[in-house]
């Protein structure tokens, strides 16, 4: 039996969707609950739909971005695999690391003409172990790290957005910056992509359209890739 | 007066019952999606017999740990101010948190016009976050039915396009939190900033393995703890 064979099985496919069910699972469970709170926190039905219309316009770029990394990883891992760990735990970065290093502690390279069940298995076997260590910390450290945020607000209540502000400016001043210094078409993206959402944001002060809020990282998002392709 | 009722009473429920039943079910969901997360490599291995063995299980094991071991506490602590405790525990059993997750969920509550941090921004984000679930698995389950051979025939100008969507939203993101708080965005991009450039340089060498985290940690607390102390001395609201 070819191992592509064995990485596409139904078995495989049967264990692989229950990881992907308990996503929908706990997504269901706790959206659900938010919407009755929500209610009575005064968040209104309008509120609720244009922060699902937001989300939803601004994952479709970063989703297709995946999709292209998954080439790669659908070729070495096969349907089931790469379908279960793109929609679980780590990155299409990570996944493709942690994949090539399991085949590498077998001696193969990933994808190569050598690549082999054994590869394969030890591959999975890598992104299995890798990732888990997110996971656990988050479910046994999460309500502590909400008491820690309140410790780095100095216990004030109103103080927590800004440390929310701080941790965001850092979050993605970072991640962009990281693009920026690169100096090549990824640099133009990002300048560009700060560029519009800056002038989006600075005239919406004032403006308050809700169509900006809802729609302005998706523009800028596509507006600065084709920026970065044209120049 | 009833309004103030009714946001004192959320408040507690918010306290009170959401968290509690989130806490319950997030510490649940999340040491089950350990468990699952097995059930593809033991199969492998142990019902069609393709078996690396234990030496090249913890080889590759230490080799990926060396790389993301810090990065399993510094990624939750860092992102958990954005995203609150629900999220928190969805982003981490899903994935992909700072190219989607995080995206989506500031996204969600800037069209929300509710601030992270809030009890308001935290329901919020649990939207969003969910909503690029749903997202990302409709593409994902597309890509695996159009399957490689299709996905391969993407045009070369078309994947590298799409490599460029990414920093073109971390740079619309950090605009999007920049020009509300610009003094707050300057420290975070000087830090960032500082900080890229001192590991480009391979002055971060002395700390052990890639230095990235460095950059992180210092980049986030940096600009949080800068934040707080500016509020606090009355430089910004």
């Amino acid at each position: 039996m070819k191992y592509l064979e064995i990485a596409n099985s139904p078995l495989l496919w049967l264990s692989c969707g229950l990881c992907v069910a308990l996503v929908l699972f706990q997504s269901t469970l706790f959206v659900r609950k938010s919407l009755s709170t929500a209610r009575k926190l005064n968040i209104t039905d309008g509120q609720i739909r244009s922060a699902v219309k937001s989300s939803l316009t601004s994952s479709i770029g970063p989703s297709l971005a995946i999709l292209a990394g998954m080439v790669s990883l659908l070729v070495a891992m096969g349907g089931p695999v790469s379908w279960f760990r793109l929609a679980y735990i780590g990155s299409v970065a990570y996944e493709l690391m942690a994949a090539g290093f399991g085949a590498k502690a077998t001696g193969v390279t990933l994808g190569g003409a050598d690549m082999n069940g054994i590869a394969f298995a030890a591959g999975l076997w890598t992104m299995t172990l890798g990732s888990i260590g997110w996971v656990l910390f988050t479910a046994l450290a999460t309500p502590k790290l909400d008491k820690f945020r309140h410790i780095l607000a100095g216990g004030k209540k109103a103080a927590l957005p800004i440390i929310s502000a701080g941790a965001m400016c850092g979050a993605f001043a970072y991640l962009s910056l990281d693009r920026v210094f690169r100096m090549d078409k990824q640099t133009t993206a990002a300048l560009a992509g700060f560029a519009i959402m800056a002038a989006f944001t600075a005239f919406n002060k004032k403006a308050q359209k809700q169509w900006i809020k809802e729609w302005s990282f998706t523009i800028s998002m596509f507006a600065g890739m084709f920026i970065s392709v044209l120049f | 007066m009833s309004e103030t009722m009714d946001a004192a009473n959320g408040g507690d429920l918010f306290e009170k019952d959401y968290i509690p039943y989130i806490t319950r079910w997030g510490l649940i969901t999340n040491l089950l999606g350990v468990l699952f997360s097995f059930f593809p490599a033991l199969i492998c291995t142990f019902v069609f017999g393709l078996n690396p063995g234990i030496g090249a299980i913890i080889a590759g094991f230490i080799m990926q740990a060396s790389v993301s071991g810090v990065f399993w506490f510094v990624e939750p602590i860092s992102y958990f101010p954005v995203l609150g405790v629900p999220a928190t525990y969805m982003a981490f059993l899903s994935g992909n948190i700072g190219n989607l997750r995080l995206p989506a969920s500031v996204a969600a509550q800037n069209a929300a016009s509710v601030e992270a941090g809030t009890d308001q921004g935290t329901i919020i984000a649990t939207v969003g976050v969910a909503v690029s679930i749903i997202v990302n698995i409709v593409f994902l389950t597309l890509g695996v039915v159009l399957g490689s051979s299709i996905l391969s025939m993407l045009p070369k100008t078309v994947v590298a396009a799409l490599n460029n969507i990414l920093p073109a939203l971390f740079g619309a993101m950090l605009a999007q939190q920049f020009i509300p708080n610009p003094q707050i965005g300057t420290v975070a991009v000087v830090l960032a900033g500082g900080m890229i450039l001192l590991n480009k340089y391979k002055l971060l060498a002395f700390l052990p393995g890639n230095p990235v985290y460095a950059v992180i940690i210092v980049a986030v607390f940096g600009s949080m703890l800068i934040g707080r102390l500016m509020h606090e001395k009355g430089m910004i609201k």
